[in-house]
């Protein structure tokens, strides 16, 4: 193709100044303001303005006991949600992968909870968990004893009732992603197992799920990403409180809620930067050696 | 030639796939059911059947509890980056898929780069800056980062790759220019991957909170996540009203999605199978 290079230019443009404006310069930026003690009443908005102070702002966190507490939060929310959200989502997909009565109704309704607003979810989720709520009646049929305030509003509770209400939320957008990898698998595979004999046990193990792993390897890099981050859900259920808070609610909260420190609080978003990193490395790894072991 | 063994199966099969479905939208029905309540009636899980039914919490919405001026900011938002992305992206991806200079290695490399960067870590920064330039607590500050997306911008590239670039040839045979080529050509041949996109970022826009809470501080430019999620008063909550806005919030998500559904679902997958 001979499109000129002027108008390749004009074309990538409006991309261009978004990238290098609102992504790559504050990337930058943050990365610099790391090493500054610049807050509210400090600031100077170039970052050599402030005063530098080195690798201060990491050691000050490694022993900040509130972000040391957002961290562990963090790692349990992802650990806790990312296993338990991809088993049912696979489980969901083959539920409603064969062709049956009713079946796009099933996947519709499934699917609903993730393109609804986070924030309403929260919201429904209040009133779900509050003291005599939803959630708690169905426990006392259960015979276990709910919080005594509630969900939220407890330290033993609170992070796992928003972790619980995550996995609802994301199931259904796994779900289709998983319907989509099934599609893939070739129905000839199945014939030539069943004509072999295969139960349906042997294929799922020996056919299904082998080929699902490029699937289930994005899903579980997608997943992790957007679980690190983990925000609104936070913000709008339990503001931090009662043992709740994770990383990017403390970065939020050290920098734009209450401390206004923003070297501080830039500094901890790239520790969470690096883990997101380290850790999606990781997984392609581990996928990519199991991969070659089959 | 249905045995006894695989009626008690197909049963198992739907009561199994009826549970579930009885959990995801359960929630969902709870919120319809108490936004048409009466305000001070116990929203107790009694009064689910109960006959109270009332749409005066939706005409409150628009008088006394101010939630028409977050829909509106809403609307104007969700439609000015719709729009943006729609343009923008396109044009991205078109340089992207069609341009074969060394440069676009470069600009492909930004693509990849943004579209593999947690967001957080713009959290502070561009707070910073829309504070320095003077966009932050306006419209800009809600619109400006947003109008076009790596996301965006793999996807349509992908999709205008799996058209034949003959047509293209032979309008620049008859004499055409890039710019007409671009939006007299491409553009019409790439209605479903831009629809599939307009959809995607309607949805991330439309339920988005975090930037548009802090980039925004004037309760007159609130989208309606953001009214909603400060909504709940300070001491007992008002759910009803607060249900009532939620509704108002998910209805045009679930109409774009009852009509939209394989847009929706080729959007999500596109990204899964093309590993």
């Amino acid at each position: 193709m001979r499109g000129s290079k002027l108008s390749a230019f004009t074309f990538s443009l409006p991309w261009l100044l978004t990238f290098s404006l609102f992504w790559a310069f504050p990337l930058v930026y943050s990365f610099l303001i790391g090493f500054t003690d610049c807050n509210l009443h400090t600031f100077k908005f170039l970052p050599w303005a402030n005063t530098w102070i080195g690798w201060d702002n990491y050691k000050a966190l490694l022993t900040d006991s509130e972000f040391i507490d957002s961290l562990k939060n963090t790692f349990i929310f992802v650990f806790g949600t990312i296993p338990v959200t991809t088993v049912i989502a696979l489980v969901m997909a083959l539920l409603v992968s064969r062709r049956f009565k009713g079946r796009a109704l099933f996947r519709a309704g499934y699917f609903l909870p993730s393109i609804t607003s986070m924030v309403v979810i929260a919201l429904i989720f209040i009133n779900l968990y509050q003291r005599g709520g939803y959630v708690a009646l169905l426990c006392e049929m259960a015979g276990i004893a709910p919080p005594v305030n509630g969900f939220l509003y407890d330290r033993g509770t609170a992070l796992y009732a928003v972790m619980a209400m995550d996995i609802w939320m994301s199931v259904g957008y796994y779900m289709l992603i998983f319907l989509a990898g099934l599609k893939a698998i070739p129905e000839e595979l199945y014939e030539v197992a069943e004509v072999h004999g295969a139960s349906s046990g042997r294929q799922f193990f020996s056919i299904t799920l082998p080929l699902l792993k490029p699937v289930a390897l994005f899903v579980l890099v997608i997943n992790s990403i957007k679980s690190f981050q983990v925000f609104v859900e936070i913000f709008v259920m339990t503001k931090g409180k009662f043992d709740s808070s994770t990383m990017v609610y403390f970065i939020y909260d050290t920098g734009l809620a209450t401390a206004f420190k923003f070297g501080y609080a830039s500094a901890a978003a790239y520790i969470l930067f690096v883990i997101i990193a380290v850790f999606s490395v990781i997984q392609f790894i581990l996928f990519r050696r199991k991969q070659t072991a089959w | 030639m249905v045995t006894g063994h695989n009626v008690f199966k197909e049963v198992f099969r739907y009561l199994l796939l009826t549970v579930v479905l009885a959990v995801m939208v359960g929630p969902l029905l709870w919120m319809f059911r108490v936004s048409f309540m009466r305000v001070g009636e116990s929203i107790a899980l009694q009064n689910l059947f109960s006959l109270s039914f009332t749409l005066t919490n939706f005409l409150d919405l628009f008088s006394n509890i101010n939630m028409g001026r977050p829909l509106f900011n809403s609307v104007l938002v969700v439609t000015a980056v719709t729009l943006g992305n729609i343009l923008f992206c396109f044009m991205t991806a078109y340089t992207l898929a069609r341009f074969k200079y060394l440069a676009n290695r470069f600009l492909f490399v930004t693509v990849i780069l943004i579209l593999m960067i947690p967001a957080h870590i713009v959290i502070i920064p561009l707070y910073l800056l829309c504070l320095k330039t003077g966009i932050y607590n306006t419209y800009w500050a809600l619109i400006l980062p947003w109008l076009v997306n790596p996301i965006g911008i793999f996807l349509v590239k992908q999709y205008i790759e799996t058209i034949p670039p003959s047509m293209e040839e032979a309008a620049r045979v008859d004499g055409a220019g890039d710019f007409q080529i671009l939006f007299k050509i491409v553009m019409p041949l790439c209605k479903p991957a831009l629809a599939v996109l307009a959809i995607q970022i309607f949805f991330t826009n439309w339920n988005s909170f975090l930037f548009p809470y802090i980039l925004v501080s004037d309760n007159d430019l609130y989208t309606l996540p953001v009214a909603l999620a400060l909504f709940q008063g300070h001491q007992a909550i008002d759910w009803q009203h607060l249900m009532a806005g939620s509704v108002i919030a998910v209805i045009p998500v679930l109409i774009v999605f009852f009509f939209m559904q394989r847009q929706i679902i080729s959007g999500i997958t596109v990204g899964s199978i093309k590993q």
